[in-house]
């Protein structure tokens, strides 16, 4: 039983020399002692790394954490190891209700868009429960339905950019995942991950119980559906709230609980923090690869996350026997 | 008597002050958005649209650095020639930031439009103008090109070319076939986008005297359109500019309906450079669309840039 911990101190590590590589990299290359002396120095007026690097990076670090948690949990809920926010309508709700704002009110402050997405999320998670209600849970009609109603979504949004071909830059720009012009504004904004990402954490426990099915969880005495509630509204706020902030960055919420699984085993007291863990590496990486490949041009992190991503889904389903 | 002596030693102290104060011009303007000033004239000048690039070479200042999609073809070849070599900062849509600070500049000239979310990084980098560019029609780009001439320093200069623009256009407007209508697309692999009478490239050809039709009663300045609304729209001239090859109106040509434009049965379909028409605005590019125009009409080809 020491592995499992053991691993989680190594991908804290890994995530740690990321960070360090991210603050390093960009159109100026800086070795990693003149990075820890500016951070120390915190000066204003250092542009490249306390301005622009050290903001972009923790809320890359911050959102890949919670995009990895939600997956975690969303998995756990519904048993399916193909699930994941994005198949569940939320990530669309969230990408649909954002371009809607961009569109209709283009001069909107910022501090708007993580509640608009978290108001979208919601309305595609509740779409999803309105059509589970009343009949018994059944985990493979939760995500084909979810699945029906993140397609419907997202046609919505494709309709609404179509139709308005010059607010697509920014609209396009917010709905493919990018920390391009992120900065310590946006930092404040992904905040509330401090807090939901503990409360996140707590249901380890509930979900080891349900994923030895519902009978035994309930004869475990595990309050179903409520966990079941408390569970997704979690992951349904985690997950809009770093699309309000950074865009969908499509995958994480995917592969991070596959790896995390792989890595530490399925048991949800350290599943969840490794997929955490590997979520925001996943991010820190595909957002310092995304500004150092081809600079000074840049490609948006959810291009690079969902080109990684998407072999590795077809993977995975060629392996699913379920 | 030691206060009168002292006298000229103050006014001189005074002339040497204000000479050194004259010296450096602050100049303030507004950009529609915010104040801005400049303690002196500015000397690193970064621009993130094409269209700003437009203004600085109509008034003969090279930027230091220039968004331009990392492909410095695509700005209009005479914008190129009169305004020489820049260090590219990246995409146009998402401009690197860290090297528009590397590259220490005293103004920046940003989009209105794209790089709202940008402004305070830009502004705590240099002080930065917010100017409409995407979107623009030929009157609007005109008013950012004297708001950036003011900014350099340049109004006079500006104002003039912008006077010579006007009579450059009305000259070749005295030359064209009046009433013809004429409608400019850009053909990608899958999609056929019209420039509208609100576009830019439409706005500069009903500036010259022809006719552009809209697709629809309040239609956004560029729509996609379908071969069976092109024929509805049916054109007397249809100017294509493509951005791939094999493009979709490669395609459609080779469909029977095409045959049925009537710009087609004419042959007055003609090929334009889509960077030039689509992608550049401002002095220079409306005079590069208006001669190209002209050009066409008139029987010849598209000049067409290499």
């Amino acid at each position: 039983m020491t592995r499992p911990p053991l691993r989680l101190w190594l991908l804290l590590g890994l995530l740690l020399l990321a960070t360090l590589i991210s603050l390093s990299a960009g159109t100026v290359w800086l070795t990693p002692d003149t990075v820890l002396d500016r951070l120390l120095a915190h000066d204003a007026l250092d542009f490249e790394v306390w301005n622009h690097r050290l903001p972009r990076s923790l809320i890359a670090i911050l959102a890949g954490a919670a995009f990895g948690l939600a997956g975690a949990i969303v998995q756990g809920v519904i048993r399916n190891p193909l699930a994941s926010p994005e198949i569940l309508g939320v990530t669309q709700g969230a990408g649909l209700a954002l371009t809607v704002a961009i569109i209709s009110w283009p001069h909107l402050p910022i501090v708007w868009l993580p509640l608009v997405a978290c108001l979208g999320g919601a309305g595609g998670a509740l779409l999803l429960a309105l059509y589970n209600t009343g009949v018994s849970f059944s985990g493979v009609r939760f995500a084909l339905s979810g699945v029906a109603i993140a397609v419907t979504l997202s046609s919505v949004t494709e309709f609404l950019i179509l139709s308005h071909p010059l607010d697509i830059n920014t609209a396009l720009l917010a709905l493919t995942g990018s920390l391009w012009s992120r900065n310590w504004h946006h930092v404040a904004l992904v905040l509330p991950f401090l807090v939901l990402i503990p409360v996140g954490l707590c249901l380890a426990k509930p979900l080891n119980l349900i994923a030895l099915g519902d009978e035994a969880a309930h004869s475990l005495g595990t309050p179903l559906s409520r966990t079941r509630w408390l569970a997704m509204a979690c992951a349904v706020l985690l997950t809009s709230l770093g699309v309000g902030v950074i865009g969908p960055i499509g995958f994480i919420g995917l592969v991070a609980p596959h790896m995390a699984r792989r890595l530490v085993g399925g048991h949800h007291q350290c599943l969840l923090p490794a997929a955490m863990l590997i979520g925001a590496l996943l991010l820190v990486l595909a957002d310092t690869l995304g500004r150092t490949l081809i600079a000074p041009s840049e490609i948006p992190a959810g291009v690079l996350t969902a080109v990684i991503g998407a072999p590795y889904f077809l993977w995975l389903l060629a392996r699913f026997k379920g | 008597m030691r206060m009168l002596r002292s006298i000229p030693t103050l006014a001189a102290c005074v002339l040497a002050l204000s000479s050194s104060l004259l010296s450096a011009a602050p100049i303030d303007l507004n950009d529609g958005q915010h104040a801005v000033h400049l303690p002196d004239v500015p000397k690193r000048v970064v621009v993130l649209e094409f269209s700003f690039l437009d203004s600085l070479a109509a008034v003969e200042v090279t930027p230091v650095g220039a968004a331009d999609d990392g492909d410095a073809n695509r700005v209009l070849p005479r914008v190129r020639q009169a305004i020489g070599q820049w260090t590219s900062v990246g995409l146009r849509s998402q401009p690197s930031i860290e090297e528009i600070a590397r590259l220490k500049p005293d103004l920046i000239v940003a989009d209105l439009n794209r790089h709202q979310a940008l402004y305070s990084d830009l502004a705590s980098i240099a002080p930065t103008l917010l100017l409409p560019s995407r979107g623009e029609d030929y009157q609007g780009s005109l008013k950012s090109a004297e708001l950036i001439g003011k900014a350099l320093g340049k109004s006079a200069q500006m104002e003039a070319r912008i006077q010579k623009n006007r009579e450059n256009l009305k000259a070749i407007a005295q030359q064209i076939p009046a009433g013809a209508s004429v409608l400019f697309g850009v053909a990608r692999e899958d999609s056929f986008s019209v420039h509208g009478p609100d576009s830019y490239a439409g706005s500069v050809l009903e500036a010259i005297g022809l006719k552009v039709p809209s697709v629809r009663a309040n239609a956004a300045p560029t729509e996609f359109v379908s071969l069976e609304q092109l024929l509805a729209l049916d054109p007397g001239w249809l100017l294509v500019g493509h951005y791939r090859r094999p493009s979709i109106v490669d395609n459609w040509s080779k469909q029977p309906l095409w045959q049925v434009l009537g710009a087609v049965r004419n042959k007055q379909v003609a090929e334009v450079d889509g960077d030039s028409w689509a992608r550049n605005r401002g002095v220079l590019a409306s005079e590069q669309i208006a001669e190209d125009a002209l050009a066409i009409l008139k029987g010849g080809k598209a000049v067409l840039s290499q």
